[in-house]
């Protein structure tokens, strides 16, 4: 099994529809392992999956109560990905501050005709 | 996953904005910040058209480049524009994460998604940048799932 660091696995893990759901129905609040599953046309075992890459990557926690595994989402690997994805936002940033600059060049050159 | 939200207020009208975006000309001179150039752009602005581009950094040492390509999925001008952008190689061939290394997951394919709004003798330009990882299908469903993922996270 290769080592793979904390971001690629939650990037990895939000990479699955299912998966998103189950993270944005924990948005809400704890949820039990059916209450999950309900919303979705699969098989136990490939719910039991999905929860498994969303608790290796962090993004979630279980915990028994009574007969039932209750899960809590995690939001601390959501908070990384937004702050690796704020890159992005100086790049373009820096590049508008450049389209500002030609097209002010572009006005003057069209007042002076 | 990137995902950027930007909106910036530009002093110009939003035809000379749109034309910033979708003339290969104008685009040149925009896009390469800081020290980086954008020698060649291909633009077939038709929905479904490719777009394909080159970035180069000069450094004492080498002269490095970068090429990407695209599809346009949107065009509504002067309002709307909506375009993707995978890593490939010269010749337009996209170049996949696991090629360049990247585990599983890590995006593939950008979507681009420009809207511009006229305020007056200005224009309001949005920007919302997206990156679709390799098994996730596409990036509609991203940007709602992460419109609810961020607004937890904000809180």
């Amino acid at each position: 099994m290769e080592v793979r660091d904390p971001l690629s696995d939650a990037l990895s893990a939000l990479a699955h529809p299912a998966r998103r759901g189950m993270l944005e129905r924990l948005a809400e609040g704890d949820a039990s392992v059916s209450d999950l599953a309900e919303p979705l046309n699969m098989s136990l075992p490939a719910v039991s999956k999905h929860i498994r890459i969303l608790e290796r990557a962090g993004l979630i926690e279980q915990r028994q109560r009574a007969q039932f595994r209750i899960c809590t989402l995690v939001p601390a690997p959501l908070k990384d990905i937004e702050s690796w994805a704020e890159q992005y936002r100086s790049i373009w940033e820096a590049r508008f501050d450049q389209m500002e600059t030609v097209m002010k060049k572009i006005s003057k050159k069209a007042e002076g005709n | 996953m990137e995902w950027v939200r930007i909106e910036r207020t530009f002093e110009a009208p939003i035809e000379t904005v749109w034309k910033m975006w979708t003339d290969p000309a104008l685009f040149k001179q925009w896009y390469g910040p800081n020290g980086m150039k954008v020698p060649v752009v291909e633009m077939d602005l038709v929905e479904g058209g490719r777009r394909k581009l080159c970035m180069q950094m000069d450094s004492p040492e080498n002269t490095m480049t970068m090429w990407f390509t695209g599809e346009f999925k949107e065009i509504s001008p002067p309002d709307r524009l909506v375009y993707t952008e995978s890593m490939c190689d010269e010749d337009g061939n996209i170049l996949s994460p696991e090629a360049m290394g990247m585990p599983p997951g890590h995006p593939e394919t950008t979507e681009v998604v420009v809207e511009l709004n006229e305020a007056g003798d200005k224009t309001l330009l949005k920007l919302t940048h997206i990156g679709v990882p390799a098994d996730s299908g596409g990036a509609g469903g991203w940007a709602q799932a992460l419109d609810k993922l961020g607004a937890l996270v904000a809180n």
